[in-house]
């Protein structure tokens, strides 16, 4: 970012574990900008500190419904409160969550599908392909078939 | 030292288990160190701890000759940043170790490539922790720097959008 520019204010939202570490090695990508993040344990709390505001909103999946509702709630006070120009998200769950509520706010969504899923897009990238902005694979074969998916390289 | 570690969401006692086997009856000879996470089960041989925060967990990463995990792309991610020999099993479904079985996909994935070694069951272990021994993970090369100015300049079109 050059001085003067106008900043944005960026939501970098990804799951404790693989989730956060490939959004991490990206991070020159926002600098410049208003960036705060959302994970999902306090284990990776201390490391993020440094870099701006997080916001830690708990597990949950598929398996944990209840537990959804929770961070759903959390992830929707979040938005309100901070009103993200952009989310930008690696998944899992949560992450789709705040992609969703931020773009119903007028919101855009950057969406990097987590290498861990080499044969399709994850379920989360699935989920949120339709409405992302920006959206990036990590395997070339993946990006041939959706449209709207570009590959750049590996993250990790 | 060999590091265990099994993420910190959903237990793994398949793998824990196996590994505090191969430690008791003299199969791995080196001191085992474990994180198990939510694991259930207790091994008896290693220590271990249910968690730790990530400074110490790169301490332990780092320390280590061999690493031992389930086949998590963060850790994967890591093992080959520190170039350190990884052995993974996969988490299944069936056992309730994760929601699907995308790990399976990820450690046929990186083992093709000669980036780790992966067993897809217990009976498994014992030949290729004899490998891990030996075994010299390929150097991975990785373009995060471009995916990152991708971003870069998607943020900076949306800045001249606002202008």
């Amino acid at each position: 970012m050059t001085k003067g520019r106008q900043k944005l204010r960026i939501c970098v939202a990804g799951s404790a574990g693989g989730h956060i570490n490939q959004l991490l090695r990206l991070s020159s990508g926002w600098r410049g900008h208003n960036t705060f993040f959302v994970t999902t344990k306090k284990v990776v709390q201390e490391k993020l500190q440094q870099y701006g505001k997080v916001y830690i909103v708990g597990e949950c999946n598929r398996q944990r419904p209840f537990m959804c509702i929770i961070v759903l709630l959390r992830c929707i006070r979040i938005i309100f409160k901070e009103h993200p120009d952009v989310v930008i998200s690696t998944g899992a769950a949560p992450g789709v969550m705040l992609c969703f509520i931020s773009k119903i706010l007028g919101g855009k969504i950057v969406w990097i599908d987590s290498i861990a899923n080499v044969e399709r897009l994850s379920l989360s990238g699935r989920l949120v392909r339709p409405f992302a902005d920006l959206f990036l694979t990590q395997w070339s074969t993946v990006a041939n078939e959706y449209s709207k998916v570009e590959f750049v390289g590996v993250v990790i | 030292m060999i590091f265990l570690t099994v993420g910190t969401v959903f237990p793994f006692d398949r793998l824990v288990r196996a590994i505090d086997i191969a430690t008791g009856n003299g199969l791995i000879e080196e001191e085992v160190f474990a994180q198990i996470g939510t694991t259930s089960f207790q091994p008896t041989h290693l220590r271990y701890v249910d968690f730790l925060d990530k400074y110490t967990f790169d301490q332990y990463f780092k320390k280590s000759t061999f690493l031992i995990s389930h086949a998590g792309i963060g850790t994967i991610a890591t093992a080959l940043d520190f170039a350190k020999p990884l052995l993974v099993m996969p988490r299944m479904r069936c056992f309730n170790e994760h929601v699907n079985d995308h790990q399976i996909a990820t450690a046929r994935r990186f083992e093709k490539d000669g980036y780790l070694l992966a067993a897809y069951n217990v009976e498994e272990i014992p030949a290729k922790i004899e490998q891990l021994k030996s075994f010299v993970p390929r150097r991975r090369q990785t373009q995060a720097e471009e995916v990152a100015e991708r971003i870069s300049v998607f943020l900076n079109e949306l800045c001249e959008l606002r202008k």
